[in-house]
């Protein structure tokens, strides 16, 4: 007798939460004032990041702020329209994908650091992983997530240069926000048993949001009903009251939810979407408040295509956690999703910097802080297999 | 399964969680907005399991505080120790803890409704008998009988499928100690369940 799936079946499956309920939780969640969070151990990021969070304290227009005089992050009507007809080609052109028995997801992240080595200042990508998942297309199918670690490595050329001069080191010792990590040029085999990893040979059959390939399949095209399906959270926060004002608090609460659009339609994006509703989606994510076309980018897979980004915001790094003098100041950066030019794939989401300062004060506009770069998608009727073969 | 435990039954349905959690974690230190995928992917659960113990009106306050003290708490998630779906689990349990009587009361209500016997069911198995009817008789009834901690590891298992490692982090208990409560968790189940009998049931006592 099997009395833990009976008392499994007892309890029964319980009602899904309401959109509502999931709006109520995410705004109680990330809207919380940040009186608290010294009490909860954050560390220099609270200062950096954390205050971004607490829309409408104080704290959080002193961060996410524009500062008096800076140019608003507005392109010319000319350059909208430019930038907005090729990411909207790029949605057309979506070709339509043959489905099959397993979907699969490559997905390579990664964060930028900046070493200060005697012989010159150069930027590495650290703490970088790969994961694989392969879901089949039914319950019961099975589904997998692998991963494993990959070689840190310097960012451009330029930076290969001076990681040379630097000696070649193998491990590379970063700043880390509040402590010393250190990075290796080795990547670690797949794993598929620990933490965040593992092999289900019962599970299957559910994507983006518990949907099955047959919702996927009739997912509206229309970019409204499609944002209201998968952006509907977002109105929270985005209200007509709060949108009315020009002042800086709304600016702040507007980049924020463009942030957050852009990172949920990445994730919405990994999954078996046909591309009719791919297509939407993009629309949808490029007619948000705050998203605007900036044209053509690389990602960190030294990929180009088209891309949205979300307003710019300040980011001040003091030495409050232990930051030396030369990781202190004021960046500025935004949210970046990258679209395949060819069939409207996507790419990457990443983090770039628009105006150095701080810690990234001897890089350049375009730098990628930190990303995560889908290495390939689809379908496929054999079991996937993730590669051997590293990204980079 | 490989690597499973003897004394763990294999995972009813997928318990992991996905790799990339613990970046997406991990970067959302720096740019909070991304716990919303966190938030995303594991929100259902979290109130599906919450709504299980207590009912869904408690659910939606439990899974909201559930993901509030998880987002402050992000920077000490180690992902060495477990995965964010664990993590997440562990500090639901917690929050859940808070309503223990509520649950408990829950319970009991539900132990004093009458089993009723399927039609045709005196050829089926208990098991099957008992999951046709839903949580109420004796298996509620001994449900609500359990120490706290034999009941948070129980319904871990069998509801939030974590096998006995997930647990121990999840609880922060040591993997001992999670055997021997569910052993001994399961052992009442089983008693209870052996007495869903409806024959039985007319002469035993229904405590």
């Amino acid at each position: 007798m099997d009395d833990l799936r009976t008392v499994m079946e007892a309890y029964g499956e319980p009602a899904a939460p309401t959109r509502r309920e999931m709006a109520e939780a995410r705004a109680r969640m990330f809207e919380e004032p940040a009186r608290s969070r010294r009490r909860f151990g954050f560390g220099w990021r609270a200062k950096a990041g954390i205050g971004l969070v607490a829309v409408g304290t104080a704290t959080a227009v002193a961060v996410v702020a524009l500062e008096p005089g800076s140019p608003a992050p507005r392109e010319t009507t000319e350059s909208v329209d430019l930038g907005r007809l090729a990411v909207l080609a790029a949605a057309e052109k979506a070709e339509r994908q043959p489905t099959g028995k397993y979907w699969h997801t490559d997905t390579v992240s990664g964060q930028a650091y900046v070493v200060r080595a005697k012989t010159g200042t150069y930027a590495i990508y650290g703490a970088q992983d790969e994961s694989f998942n392969w879901v089949g297309a039914k319950r019961g199918m099975g589904e997998a997530y692998y991963g494993r670690d990959l070689p840190a490595h310097p960012q451009t050329a330029r930076d290969a240069a001076l990681w040379r001069e630097a000696g070649s080191p193998s491990r590379i010792r970063v700043w880390s926000g509040d402590h010393y990590a250190t990075y290796t040029t080795k990547a670690t085999a797949w794993r598929s048993d620990g933490p965040n990893v593992g092999v289900d040979p019962k599970g299957g059959g559910t994507f983006v949001d518990g949907k099955s390939v047959a919702d996927l399949r009739k997912l509206p095209t229309d970019p409204d009903a499609l944002a209201a399906m998968f952006l509907g959270w977002t109105t929270v926060g985005d209200d007509p009251g709060r949108r009315a004002g020009a002042d800086s608090r709304e600016a702040g609460v507007r980049r924020l939810l463009a942030a957050s659009k852009i990172m949920r339609i990445s994730a919405v994006l990994r999954a078996p979407i046909p591309p009719k509703a791919r297509s939407g989606l993009m629309r949808a994510l490029a007619a948000q408040p705050g998203v605007h076309p900036i044209g053509r980018v690389a990602d960190p897979l030294d990929r180009r295509g088209v891309a949205l980004a979300g307003d710019e915001r300040n980011v001040t790094v003091t030495g409050e956690y232990g930051a030396s003098k030369a990781d202190q100041g004021t960046y500025r950066s935004r949210q970046v999703i990258v679209f395949d030019e060819r069939t409207g794939a996507l790419l990457s989401r990443q983090e770039m910097l628009t105006v150095p300062g701080g810690p990234y004060a001897e890089m350049k506009p375009g730098f990628i802080i930190e990303y995560q770069a889908n290495r390939s998608a689809g379908w496929t009727d054999a079991k996937p297999k993730p590669p051997v073969e590293l990204p980079f | 399964m490989t690597g499973e435990p003897l004394t763990a039954d294999p995972p009813l349905r997928g318990a992991q969680g996905r790799v990339d959690d613990s970046a997406v974690l991990r970067s959302s230190l720096d740019e909070p907005e991304r716990f919303g995928e966190i938030f995303d992917a594991y929100f259902a659960e979290i109130h599906g399991y919450a709504a299980r113990r207590l009912g869904p009106d408690a659910a939606s306050d439990v899974a909201a505080q559930t993901f509030l003290e998880a987002f402050r708490g992000r920077a000490r998630y180690d992902a060495s120790r477990a995965a964010v779906r664990t993590w997440l689990f562990g500090i639901a349990t917690n929050v859940i803890g808070k309503h223990r009587r509520a649950e408990v009361r829950g319970l009991r209500a539900r132990a004093r409704l009458e089993v009723v016997e399927r039609a045709g069911g005196h050829a089926d198995r208990v098991d099957d008998r008992v999951s046709a009817q839903g949580l109420r008789g004796r298996l509620a009834g001994a449900i609500a009988a359990l120490s706290d901690g034999d009941r948070d590891v129980l319904l871990l298992v069998a509801l939030a499928d974590l096998n006995h490692q997930e647990v121990a982090a999840a609880l922060d208990i040591p993997y001992g100690t999670v055997g021997s409560r569910l052993n001994r968790a399961r052992r009442k189940v089983r008693a209870a369940l052996g007495g869903t009998n409806p024959m039985r049931d007319l002469e035993d006592d229904h405590g």
